[in-house]
């Protein structure tokens, strides 16, 4: 059932469409040339999903954007959100380790395309490598920051009950730091998108940031477009994956639904 | 067994040196299953006399011990019931309570006996599976209870246990623990600044000052309880109207008021 809310944003998304008919294709007002009209952008859209474009139809460049993203994302989270947990329980790893990281974290992650280029080549691995520095850090400042924003009754509770290390950092820390996890993770995901997209505009020889690089070099704005929508529905796809898993992993904490 | 004893416990938060004194020379001795009651004003440090019991804090002069045996680190033979809980929201309260035996490494039988002890003793059967959340305060602190007893410990480490609940609650909860303490009873140290609450409860009860916080006088109640046979009464009310339960209260009052008036508040 779609709600007040619902109709009021399907309303402007409708609102958006109307204009851009409007501007490109019912009045002229901004030509074919500077930005596509509805019928260039089906047109593309029909070309790289039934004949392919930039050596590929649009199902095998989505998904070879969604795989570089999803590992670099996975690598991201294996080692980030350990390590930040490990910072926030242990005050002489934080000493030990963030310095190195306060140097390394203001390096914009698109700076170290060239270096994995550099190291992996064009292939998977440069890219994968770029998202993990990307979507690292992000996880690994939450999961630090949600460990030492666990209520400290919590900690001594489990001390209280005997609890051994390891089940500390399972049962305990790891769960009490969930929501804050979480948070980290969307932004690594968000991260790992914009990453993938400039590291295949300036080397790929597919996905979607290379269809968009093609789509430049051949003048077609229509197909530029349809780069565009494929990377935001892709992104919102994974975002509301992540989402769901979040519901799931979070299902005791009521203040995290919405 | 579970005897706690103060030795000369001083306690500085900050440097050692210009840091602030909370207590100042604390001597005190619980018996084997005695239960007794701090009150003081906010801020006098009982608390923190009973987070050094529970391992939470050292004492930075003297010695804190149980049964004989300085503590060093907290530990299921001192269980602590705080004052918010401190339940573990991701657990149903069958896992909170099941944590410290898991912990214990008991077998799963053997568990699920003490649990479902634990659970019918605090009238938590029908909540097992829920989770914290979907509980009212008086239910949550019946379950921190509950984890806390399954642990068959020698001290029983309790933090204004009641102070968040609301005052009906809080009256129903107060005759459950008198009622426990009768079934089952432990060693208790008792932090609580309501009066009434500290004498219905406690075989005796401390009076700190302010801080620097020591104790002031030990009043005896269970010699009172007895004598005056307080427990033919089954409603915290009725103990509260007996003439010997307000003049223990009212010496309390006086004698926490001069702590007040001393400072000019």
């Amino acid at each position: 059932m779609i709600g007040r809310r619902g109709w009021v944003g399907l309303g402007s998304v409708a609102a958006v469409l109307l204009l851009w008919f409007g501007l490109t294709t019912a009045t002229g007002l901004v030509s074919p040339g500077r930005f596509p009209s509805p019928a260039d952008f089906w047109l593309s859209l029909n070309q790289i999903a039934s004949r392919g474009y930039a050596g590929g139809g649009l199902a095998a460049h989505a998904f070879q954007s969604v795989k570089l993203v999803v590992m670099g994302f996975l690598v991201a989270i294996a080692t980030g959100v350990p390590l930040g947990l490990w910072m926030g329980w242990d005050r002489r790893a934080e000493a030990a380790i963030n310095p190195i990281f306060l140097i390394i974290r203001p390096i914009p992650p698109l700076a170290w395309i060239p270096l994995a280029i550099l190291w992996l080549g064009l292939g998977d691995g440069a890219k994968i490598m770029v998202i993990w520095f990307a979507a690292f850090v992000p996880s690994v400042i939450n999961s630090f920051a949600g460990v030492r924003n666990i209520d400290r009754p919590i900690i001594e509770a489990a001390q209280m009950l005997g609890t051994p290390r390891w089940r500390m950092v399972t049962e305990i820390i790891a769960p009490a730091a969930a929501p804050m996890i979480f948070t980290g993770l969307r932004l690594s995901l968000q991260a790992s998108w914009t990453t993938l997209v400039a590291a295949e505009l300036v080397g790929a020889l597919a996905g979607i940031g290379f269809v968009l690089n093609m789509a430049q070099q051949d003048i077609y704005p229509g197909m530029i477009l349809v780069g565009m929508v494929t990377v935001g529905v892709l992104g919102w796809a994974t975002t509301y994956a992540l989402g769901l898993a979040e519901r799931r992993a979070l299902a005791w904490n009521v203040a995290g639904r919405d | 067994m579970g005897s706690i004893r103060f030795d000369k416990v001083d306690k500085i938060f900050g440097p050692a040196s210009g840091g602030v004194k909370a207590l100042d020379d604390i001597n005190l001795e619980i018996a084997d299953k005695e239960f007794v009651a701090i009150v003081g004003p906010s801020g006098c440090g009982k608390t923190t006399c009973l987070r050094m019991v529970a391992g939470f804090e050292p004492p930075s002069a003297g010695i804190v011990s149980v049964n004989g045996k300085a503590v060093t680190e907290p530990g299921p033979d001192r269980a602590v019931v705080f004052q918010q809980f401190a339940l573990f929201p991701w657990k149903t309260v069958r896992e909170n309570i099941e944590l410290g035996l898991r912990n214990k490494n008991l077998p799963k039988s053997e568990r699920d006996g003490l649990v479902a002890g634990a659970l019918g003793l605090m009238n938590l059967e029908s909540h097992a599976e829920a989770f914290p959340h979907q509980l009212s305060g008086g239910m949550q602190q019946r379950v921190a209870i509950a984890r806390a007893y399954v642990l068959d410990p020698e001290v029983l480490l309790m933090d204004e246990p009641f102070g968040a609940l609301d005052a009906q609650t809080r009256v129903v909860m107060q005759e459950e623990l008198v009622r426990l303490a009768r079934v089952n009873p432990r060693t208790v140290l008792f932090i609580t600044h309501a009066v009434e609450e500290a004498v219905y409860l406690a075989d005796r009860v401390a009076i700190m000052t302010r801080r620097p916080g020591r104790i002031k006088e030990v009043l005896d109640i269970r010699s009172v309880r007895q004598a005056e046979n307080w427990d033919r009464h089954e409603r915290i009310e009725d103990v509260m109207d007996l003439e010997s339960f307000v003049h223990l209260r009212t010496q309390i009052w006086k004698s926490l008021r001069e702590e007040k008036g001393a400072h000019g508040v």
